[in-house]
């Protein structure tokens, strides 16, 4: 059994149980005497209840219980709120935060919010109970389009919230920004939609709850990505119980993808539902649902401007937004398009001044909530379609005009106007490198042959920089059993990412143990005193840091009980390679034979308790750290149907120290396929009129199947570990969602140039490919 | 789903009984259609009459210069078979890029044409191959079996039992699909045989066609060239979130010129 060491492609341990159908999801577990709990959603966008008539349900044989908005008011119960880390508009008033209650109470806002449960002995009774439930809805006017929704005369949602505007945020210098404009040479201007988007996670959203009567307390397995955060919100602020009586476990999750962070309502109504009918309630959502009831992600539509020099430099960058949250603020919606996309404006170029500008409004959709990059991948999308048709408008080579702009490696460390503290990198050597690798000087036979059959060809390359970390704090607790086995629990917790290889490895690699001496264990409140779930790309960075920290803990504890066993002075034992010895003399122990003898009181010095090497450890990371990198894509068009094809990928990372690059690549490839979808394929479309959602089945919203993604080329930048964590590591994550969206766009558009096309909004569908370029020929 | 009884009868007077003695029964082709639609609750039948069971439904031979295929021979099973790829690959090559594999492995070609989906690829062959369904009470000419929008010449309660494909001397199935569901959002088959050029569109309009007059033309001068000037008006077309009536009007166009280039190389 040998000893991993960090770098090394590990396999996935779990992969053995989800490739088999082995693995534990919500859906998997059946707890005793289990009843069914199904949710009715609202068919209206937007309505007043005017009354609900459950009695035929009610009397339906089976069914136990049903739960309306007014059964929840009369229980007193608290609505869910919202943790957006922006919380005041610019002029310093805090942002609108309407109420969320776990049902509807006299008004539904968008098509899909829950306004019933119903518990039933089997979940077919309980699908008939909905059918049965008679609401009176008054419809009232929807809006769907934030810019629509912001003006005059728009339907209101909310009746204390002027023109639907949760907030108005600005960060940056405005006055700086202006100057630099009015001395610029060239301003540069582009209009851009980023689209909506909806994650589709395999594995839909479900829980059960148990409720246990002689202890008053509670268990939720819950599809969720962060156990504590949620525990902590459905016991004190929504169920008004203590949190120590609430345990929360998410066993296998299948995917993510940040739609799983949030705190939704069913969970809440179910562990209510428990209570009063002391049987365990499960509810699982259908995929139709998931559409309906996961928030959404992305929908901006911003404004860019790019002031350069005549010589193409740039001076200055003015972003702004209008971002749609849905109808509610969810638990961190009005920070994605603020704060969230704010931050990493410019990207990795160097530029002088910058102002962000955006509001937050609401509409009558299902709320928005961050999905993979949260904002990011709007940043850099928006940077990096500006420069593209710069560029294109001025005459610049694309490549040149970036390559002149990056930030110069001896520039670091810096602050960005956006106040993103950047401690290291390379961008240029990244960037070089990736162009290298994408095989330039075959580009323009590459470009004939495809001409010959007919088809258009274009490159494009995109330098990123985000910035990853989420919530600051970390627990990693190590344990050392008398079977010889060493327990591992993070608070962080994978939906698929591979923690449970991961996180051994490093502890693995620390303690010159093999990874099958370590037990790992995940996604439960009761094992770790606190967890900051997944979200930011943070579990490498924090929690990963996490258990190297406690691991040092550990060895450092080692080293105590090995001068006693030696009986030496403690400063003389090292510890190299897994093993305490001291140099010089025959003093060798292995990490496994102190482990045995700190369980055994006869072997200990007097100060020690047995079980004194296990350890539990906070990390606290210090500031968010900013992975960067680069890609690029080469793309295929057929002009006549507008069919694109990505005939080649390009991929250079800096996230640091890589851990396992196995894991890292397909962070980065899951990355890259969402990204893809989103530029080209993927789209979440209301009704403008009706609210109706229209993509809410598979049929109507295309998600990237295994054929629409290309071999990629990935390698990794390991020349900048940052220093703002001991592991050296920059998030993984997110990164392929802030590069891919733009790479393949700008090499789209590339390849339609003759025709004259300058924008096209994601996703590039064939016919709005087509549609441009007849409409640009017509025009010509 | 609703609760319903099911049978799985081994003969195909069973199956014909079975229906008649329910009260509101449906035959079980494949189910790719039924069984969501069933899930959503939109369809509650009384009882599902599974025709997987009777094997004189299932199977592929070739009659004389027809090649005839068994109205419960799934779609994964059409595109494998060698008698398929012999006789008429562009047929093998339809069947092989209907939906997914789970849809092909348990679609079939009776189940399909009975549907009668407008963005549904067999129609196209069935019309493009002058076929032959045969009933369990007659046989239709492939012209006459699509009516319209979702509807057949089937009578109530009437089972297909096989589809008799002419061999064409080349054919030729161009498909632009949705990236979503895999329907064609338009697909084209051309056929050049002993009596001449047919060419059938699917997805374009409510029910498949056939285009007469570029057949015509074709006829006259069998060219990638012939087919410009030949277009299936907007106004005819569907049009929804995947595809305008615009788009699909112009796809026509392309889809049905590729057909006939792609005959005539395999041809030169």
């Amino acid at each position: 059994m040998a000893v991993p060491g960090i770098g090394d492609a590990v396999s996935r341990t779990e992969d053995q149980r989800f490739l088999t159908g082995r693995g534990n999801y919500v859906d998997d577990i059946t707890l005793e005497g289990q009843v069914y709990a199904l949710v009715l959603r609202s068919p209206e966008a937007h309505a007043r209840i005017v009354s609900i008539d459950v009695s035929e349900a009610l009397a339906l044989s089976g069914v136990l219980l049903i739960v309306t908005g007014e059964d929840w008011q009369r229980e007193g119960f608290g609505h869910i709120p919202t943790k957006s880390a922006v919380r005041t508009n610019r002029d310093g008033s805090p942002i609108a935060e309407p109420p969320r209650h776990c049902l509807a109470m006299d008004r539904v806002r968008f098509v899909g919010e829950p306004v019933a449960l119903v518990v039933a002995e089997t979940a077919e009774v309980a699908a008939s109970a909905l059918a049965l439930i008679e609401v009176d809805y008054e419809s009232l006017p929807a809006v769907v389009d934030p810019v629509a929704a912001l003006a005059d005369g728009a339907p209101q949602l909310w009746d204390d919230i002027p023109n639907n505007l949760c907030a108005d945020f600005e960060l940056g210098d405005a006055a700086a920004t202006d100057a630099a404009f009015a001395e610029a040479d060239h301003v540069i201007a582009i209009d851009i939609a980023n689209n909506r988007v909806t994650a589709v996670p395999i594995e839909p959203r479900g829980a059960i709850a148990r409720y246990d009567a002689d202890s008053d307390s509670f268990e939720l397995y819950n599809a969720t990505q962060n156990v504590h955060a949620n525990r902590d919100t459905f016991a004190e602020q929504v169920l008004g119980i203590d949190k120590r009586k609430l345990r929360q476990i998410a066993p296998d999750v299948g995917g993510g993808f940040g739609v799983k962070n949030g705190v939704y309502p069913e969970p809440a109504l179910i562990l209510y539902a428990a209570r009063q009918l002391r049987r365990p309630v499960k509810w699982i959502n259908t995929r139709s649902e998931s559409f309906l009831a996961d928030t959404h992600g992305r929908e901006q539509i911003s404004k860019v401007e790019l002031a350069l020099r005549a010589d193409g430099t740039f001076l200055a960058l003015r972003t702004t937004t209008t971002g749609n949250i849905g109808a509610f603020c969810w638990t961190v919606g009005p920070f994605t398009p603020t704060g969230g996309s704010a931050r990493t404006q410019g990207g990795p170029y160097a530029i002088g001044a910058m102002h962000y500008q955006a509001k937050a409004v609401f509409t009558n959709t299902q709320p928005l909530d961050p999905y993979r990059g949260a904002g990011r991948p709007e940043a850099s999308f928006q940077i990096e379609r500006v420069i593209e048709l710069a560029a294109r408008e001025l005459g610049f080579d694309p490549v040149e005009l970036r390559r002149k702009n990056l930030i110069p490696r001896a520039a670091l460390p810096l602050r960005t106007p956006m106040g993103l503290e950047v401690d290291c990198g390379d961008f240029p050597q990244v960037f070089e490198r990736t162009l290298a690798m994408s095989d330039r000087g075959g580009f323009a036979e590459r470009v004939a042959a495809s001409r010959a059959r007919g088809r258009l060809r274009g490159f494009a390359i995109a330098p990123y920089l985000e910035c990853t970390g989420g919530a600051p704090n970390e627990y990693a607790g190590i344990t050392f059993t008398a079977d010889g086995l060493i327990e591992l629990a993070v608070g962080s917790q994978s939906t698929g990412m591979g923690h449970e290889t991961s996180m051994p490895q490093i502890l693995a690699a620390r303690l010159g143990v093999p990874l099958e001496d370590i037990r790992y264990v995940q996604g439960d409140t009761d094992a770790t005193p606190i967890g900051g779930g997944h979200g930011g790309s943070r579990n490498l960075e924090v929690g990963g840091n996490a258990v190297a920290q406690a691991a040092d803990e550990v060895i450092d504890k080692g080293k105590a009980i090995a001068a006693h066993l030696f009986g030496t002075p403690l400063d003389r034992v090292s510890f190299e390679d897994g093993r305490f010895l001291v140099p010089q003399t025959n003093h060798v122990l292995t990490m496994p034979e102190v482990a045995v003898a700190s369980l055994d009181p006869g072997r200990l010095p007097e100060d020690l308790q047995p079980g004194c090497l296990n350890t539990g450890s906070t990390f606290a990371r210090s500031a968010i750290v900013v992975p960067n990198g680069c890609h690029a894509a080469e793309v295929e068009v057929d002009p006549q149907t507008g069919i694109i094809e990505i005939v080649g990928y390009w991929v250079v990372d800096d996230f640091g120290t890589i851990v396992n690059p196995l894991l890292c690549d397909g962070q980065v490839m899951g990355g890259i396929a969402q990204g893809i979808g989103q530029a080209l394929l993927e789209h979440a479309v209301y009704d403008a009129d009706s609210g109706q959602l229209l993509t809410a089945t598979l049929l109507d919203y295309a998600l990237p199947r295994a054929g629409d993604i290309p071999d990629m080329a990935i390698e990794y930048y390991e020349g900048a570990p940052t220093e703002k964590n001991p592991l050296g590591v920059k998030g993984a994550g997110e990164a392929g969602c802030c590069g891919a969206p733009p790479a393949v766009v700008n090499a789209v558009l590339d390849a339609i140039k003759e025709s004259g096309v300058t924008n096209i909004d994601m996703p590039l569908k064939p016919e709005k490919v087509w549609r441009a370029i007849e409409d640009a020929r017509r025009a010509g | 789903m609703q609760d319903f009884s099911y049978q799985r009868p081994a003969a195909l007077t069973a199956a014909i009984e079975a229906f008649e003695q329910a009260e509101d029964g449906r035959f079980l082709a494949g189910g790719q259609t039924l069984l969501p639609v069933m899930k959503h609750r939109l369809a509650t039948p009384s009882d599902l009459i599974d025709l997987a069971g009777i094997s004189d439904l299932e199977g592929i031979s070739i009659a004389g210069s027809a090649l005839s295929i068994g109205a419960m021979t799934t779609h994964a099973r059409v595109a494998s078979a060698a008698e398929v790829h012999d006789a008429i690959p562009a047929l093998a090559k339809l069947a092989g890029c209907i939906g997914d594999p789970h849809v092909r492995n348990r679609g079939t070609l009776g189940g399909s044409i009975a549907n009668n989906d407008p963005a549904a690829d067999y129609p196209a062959a069935v019309a493009g191959l002058n076929a032959t369904v045969y009933t369990d009470r007659r046989r239709i000419a492939g012209d006459d079996f699509f009516t319209g929008f979702f509807e057949t010449a089937l009578e109530e309660g009437e089972l297909i039992t096989r589809v008799e494909f002419p061999v064409a001397a080349a054919a030729c199935y161009q498909k632009f699909d949705d990236p979503a569901s895999g329907y064609a959002v338009v697909g084209v088959f051309v056929s050049r045989g002993s009596q001449g050029v047919r060419v059938a569109v699917t997805g374009a309009t409510p029910c498949v066609f056939r285009m007469r007059d570029l057949e015509a033309a074709l006829n006259r001068k069998f060219t990638p060239e012939t087919v410009s000037g030949f277009c299936v008006p907007e106004e005819e077309c569907n049009d929804d979130l995947h595809a305008t009536a615009a788009y699909r009007s112009h796809l026509v166009g392309v889809m049905a010129t590729r057909a006939v280039a792609a005959i005539t190389d395999g041809e030169m």
